[in-house]
């Protein structure tokens, strides 16, 4: 793809020399009480290209775009654009000026339609704005830019895609000359990604700058023209793409070789694979509220000492395996037996109790309350037991002992335990959770996506917390949609399709394609995996 | 360039306190300014209003006989709020816990020592029965409880009414509107303040205890910061919504009962004086903090109190309740406003900078 950008179309335009960059940032400083959020960081973006901006969770890239884009006034620097010094009160003044920020949080009204949304605080929406008109105007729109989307269909009914293009599309209405998208391809399926890309070269063609901030090596490699690396604050390097190596780049990003082992290998000394499961379904089935079955007559084993990897197009059953497993959900029909016997039906406490833990898919949603502080948090799965919870008390400072420990062992730098949880980055968090689910996981942890959102670095830490766990006996199931983490990780790999376990594969000989063809509901070729999800 | 303010997602304790002083002096000015306007001398009103709340032994005691139902109505509020749910119905609750009271009070002869505990035991389960139903329909179908505990108030109100004209009505000394005089009373520690008093600061302290420093209060606590993780903790979020609920009409109907033993010793219509809503006020000031309901309603006894004395020198009683929105209103935005800080913008050179040169 890379070597073909020269010949296409949209290739970026031939910039006269002198030409000032769209934007230059020429030494920002951004500073929080005890946090060094931007140092001294300089980038030009010039007409014409797409800049991508790689770094790890809290290495400062959305405060920098924050401070373009006039939601924070840096503490140092100046911003230049088109070779004129500018300075933002508010994020109005930048849109003004034609900086354009796509979130990753979409940032509209879930109950208007398409055309609502794109003219809702448009300066130049009309006075008398009639259904007709608005979606006359977005369908003008949607065909200039390249953008299709529905002018009347209400957003809360579209897809993630649909509704970032929406997002993109209202962006660029008003007059958007740089734009930045913020982890743009999290939400999409890989065509909506083609999709979003072809139009990002277009708008690039028309003489228009993007800049892209993304965890996605591969894509930013595919996409981009430049790559600025920031670390700990700093801009530690702007490269040319095509000068760039997925490996190198990582190096760069975490500013240490990544070690890329083989995560089945086994320590010396860890625990076997246990013979006998530890929790195990048997013809697990469960309905939703209208009766359609969510979960069928899944069957399979956990044994201690062995990572079972989920693999499958995100809901096809994830969710409900995941509540199962954990006691969450009640099961319609079928047993959960816990070391042999009856487990306790959809009692989670029951089930932490007997050693489950639970790292939950959306773990801001269910599996912390952001607003209340990091101790209280912490304590989550712990309350009812000693030291913290005797004879029906809550003892504070031994929860604030307990969380103290888990920050330690996540090595979470936060400023105080009282701070709310929310105010923390999603790594941090997701560190603190998955560090509070191992404590109490002496038999079973279930994690669900627990990378998702992360960089490379804090990616690598969660996986080896997994292995670890492994290694000291404990039955891990992983599920996730990097099939590439489940092949480096898993011992077995299993294949949810509209609910059924397709197959249970052995990790160490599966391919891509076989699970390729299961995860689209399709049998595997016979011979390299047993059928009928007799794990 | 000129500074700019920024909002900070957290607020210092020191802070909000400073803020909302600043708020309570500000709608107190603007209450003076009003008096003024009116042509009433506020020296004068002020001077006034101080003997006969903070100033005088007389003033003590009604503050104290204020803060009595204030402190447990607003409680009531706080504990529901804490597992986010609003009873709305502490005023019909307050209305059930002195009907059940009375009912034991007026029909059971016996010595104080047992007739008394009995009114509260009689009036605390009348308060838990008036929230019973909207509270079951809360926890295990999701009604909303503002609407059906607010809806309640009227029929508890009527109903006193009702009873206090009607079947229950003093036949002997034909007072006017209500049942006749209770044969046994809570008796007084400190002129008209009677033991209520420090049973209710008693109970608000407990309370503090109990929903900062128990299992129970920590569950409760995750419930209503998040039911979703409460519920993935496996805490019985459902269980828990019902018993602070009817904690909740427990705490209002104790009020009641005070009211009505300890204060105006019979049944009558109108008896609530509208303390279960005053209970809500109670609670938006206190954020969810049991312990700073002691404040809040000491604040919102004073402007109580400070209503009857203006009400003597001619102003109307809505006059209170305007001061008192206006007090709230003053509240709400000094909350929000503590949360900003003013940064200063460097102020950027206009100069055109580094690549300008090649410009046309």
């Amino acid at each position: 793809m890379t070597d073909l950008r020269h010949t296409q179309p949209d290739a970026p335009p031939p910039v006269a020399p002198g030409t000032p960059p769209i934007l230059q940032l020429q030494g920002i400083c951004k500073y929080f009480p005890g946090v060094i959020a931007n140092q001294d960081v300089s980038l030009d973006i010039a007409p014409g290209e797409i800049h991508a901006l790689l770094g790890e969770n809290g290495a400062g890239k959305s405060t920098l775009m924050n401070v373009v884009t006039g939601i924070y006034q840096p503490d140092g620097g100046e911003i230049i654009l088109d070779g004129y010094g500018q300075s933002f009160a508010a994020p109005q003044d930048a849109i003004r000026a034609g900086i354009g920020m796509v979130h990753q949080h979409f940032k509209l009204v879930p109950a208007f339609t398409v055309a609502e949304n794109i003219h809702l605080g448009w300066r130049e929406t009309p006075f008398r704005a009639s259904a007709k008109t608005l979606e006359a105007r977005t369908r003008a729109l949607s065909d200039r830019f390249g953008f299709s989307v529905r002018p009347d269909a209400i957003v809360a009914d579209l897809s993630a895609g649909e509704q970032q293009r929406v997002e993109i599309l209202r962006v660029l209405a008003r007059q958007a000359r740089l734009l930045i998208l913020d982890e743009p391809t999290a939400v999409l399926t890989p065509a909506e990604t083609r999709d979003l890309f072809r139009a990002l070269r277009a708008f690039r063609a028309q003489g228009n700058a993007v800049i892209l901030i993304s965890h996605k090596l591969d894509e930013v490699i595919d996409i981009s023209d430049r790559i600025s690396i920031l670390r700990a604050g700093r801009n530690v390097g702007t490269y040319r793409t095509a000068d760039c190596t997925a490996a190198g780049l990582a190096t760069i990003m975490v500013g240490r070789e990544i070690v890329r082992r083989d995560l089945r290998a086994r320590t010396p000394g860890a625990a076997p694979i246990a013979t006998t499961p530890v929790l195990s379904l048997r013809g697990a089935t469960c309905r939703d509220p209208r009766g359609v079955e969510t979960l069928r007559d899944v069957t399979l084993n956990l044994h201690g000492g062995e990572i079972l990897g989920i693999a499958g197009v995100a809901g096809n059953g994830q969710r409900e395996l995941t509540q199962v497993l954990t006691g969450m959900m009640p099961l319609s029909a079928g047993n959960i037996l816990l070391d042999g016997t009856q487990a306790p039906l959809a009692d989670p406490a029951a089930f932490a109790r007997a050693g489950i833990g639970h790292i939950p898919e959306d773990r801001l949603r269910s599996g912390l309350a952001p607003s209340l502080d990091i101790t209280d948090n912490m304590a989550l799965r712990e309350y009812d037991r000693p030291p913290i919870g005797r004879h029906g008390l809550y003892d504070r400072s031994a929860a604030g002992r307990l969380a103290q420990t888990i920050v330690e062992a996540a090595e979470v730098r936060v400023p105080d335990l009282a701070t709310p949880i929310r105010n923390l980055s999603g790594g941090n968090q997701q560190r603190l959770v998955a560090r509070r689910e191992i404590r109490i996981a002496s038999r079973v942890l279930v994690a669900a996506y627990p990378s998702r959102g992360l960089d490379i670095g804090a990616i690598a830490t969660v996986l080896r917390y997994l292995t670890e766990l492994r290694d000291q006996g404990v039955a891990v199931v992983l599920v996730s949609e990097d099939l590439e983490e489940l092949l480096n990780v898993a011992d077995r790999i299993g294949v949810l399709f509209h609910g059924r376990l397709m197959a249970t594969i052995d990790a160490a000989t599966a391919d891509m394609e076989t699970i390729g063809l299961l995860m689209g509901g399709r049998p595997a070729p016979s011979g390299s995996a047993h059928s009928g999800g007799q794990a | 360039m000129a500074g700019t303010l920024q909002r900070q997602p957290t607020v210092t304790p020191a802070r909000r306190l400073g803020w909302r002083a600043g708020a309570v002096v500000t709608a107190l000015a603007i209450t003076t300014l009003f008096l003024a306007l009116s042509g009433r001398d506020p020296r004068l009103l002020a001077d006034l209003v101080v003997r006969s709340t903070v100033g005088s032994r007389f003033g003590l005691e009604d503050l104290a006989l204020f803060l009595t139902p204030l402190l447990l109505t607003g409680a009531a509020v706080t504990v529901t709020g804490r597992i986010g749910v609003w009873n709305i119905g502490a005023e019909g609750q307050f209305y059930a816990g002195a009907i059940g009271a009375t009912a034991v009070g007026l029909f059971l002869p016996g010595p104080s020592w047992l007739v008394l505990p009995l009114m509260a035991a009689s009036g605390i389960a009348c308060g838990m029965g008036w929230i019973l139903v909207p509270a079951l329909a809360r926890a295990y179908a999701g009604v909303n409880e503002i609407i059906t505990t607010l809806l309640l108030n009227f029929v508890a109100g009527l109903l006193t009414t009702y009873l206090a004209v009607g079947p229950w009505h003093d036949r002997v000394t034909g007072a006017l509107a209500s049942t006749g005089r209770l044969p046994v009373r809570i008796p007084e520690i400190w002129g008209v303040v009677h033991w209520g008093f420090p049973i209710a600061l008693a109970i608000v302290l407990a309370l503090a205890w109990l929903t900062t420093r128990t299992r129970w209060g920590y569950q409760i606590t995750i419930g209503g910061a998040n039911e979703q993780a409460a519920r993935y903790a496996g805490i019985p979020v459902r269980a828990r919504i019902l018993g602070v609920m009817l904690l909740s009409g427990g705490l209002a109907a104790l009020a009641g009962m005070f009211e009505v033993a300890g204060t105006v010793h019979r049944l009558q219509g109108g008896l609530a004086n509208n303390f279960g809503y005053f209970g809500i006020v109670v609670a938006v000031l206190a954020r969810g903090s049991c312990l700073n309901v002691l404040p809040a309603a000491l604040l919102m006894a004073f402007i109580l109190n400070a209503g009857i004395v203006l009400q003597t020198q001619q102003l109307t009683s809505s006059a209170v309740l305007a001061i008192t929105g206006l007090v709230l209103f003053m509240i709400a935005i000094a909350d929000e406003l503590a949360h900003y800080r003013p940064v200063t913008v460097r102020p950027t050179t206009t100069r055109p900078a580094t690549g300008a040169e090649a410009r046309p």
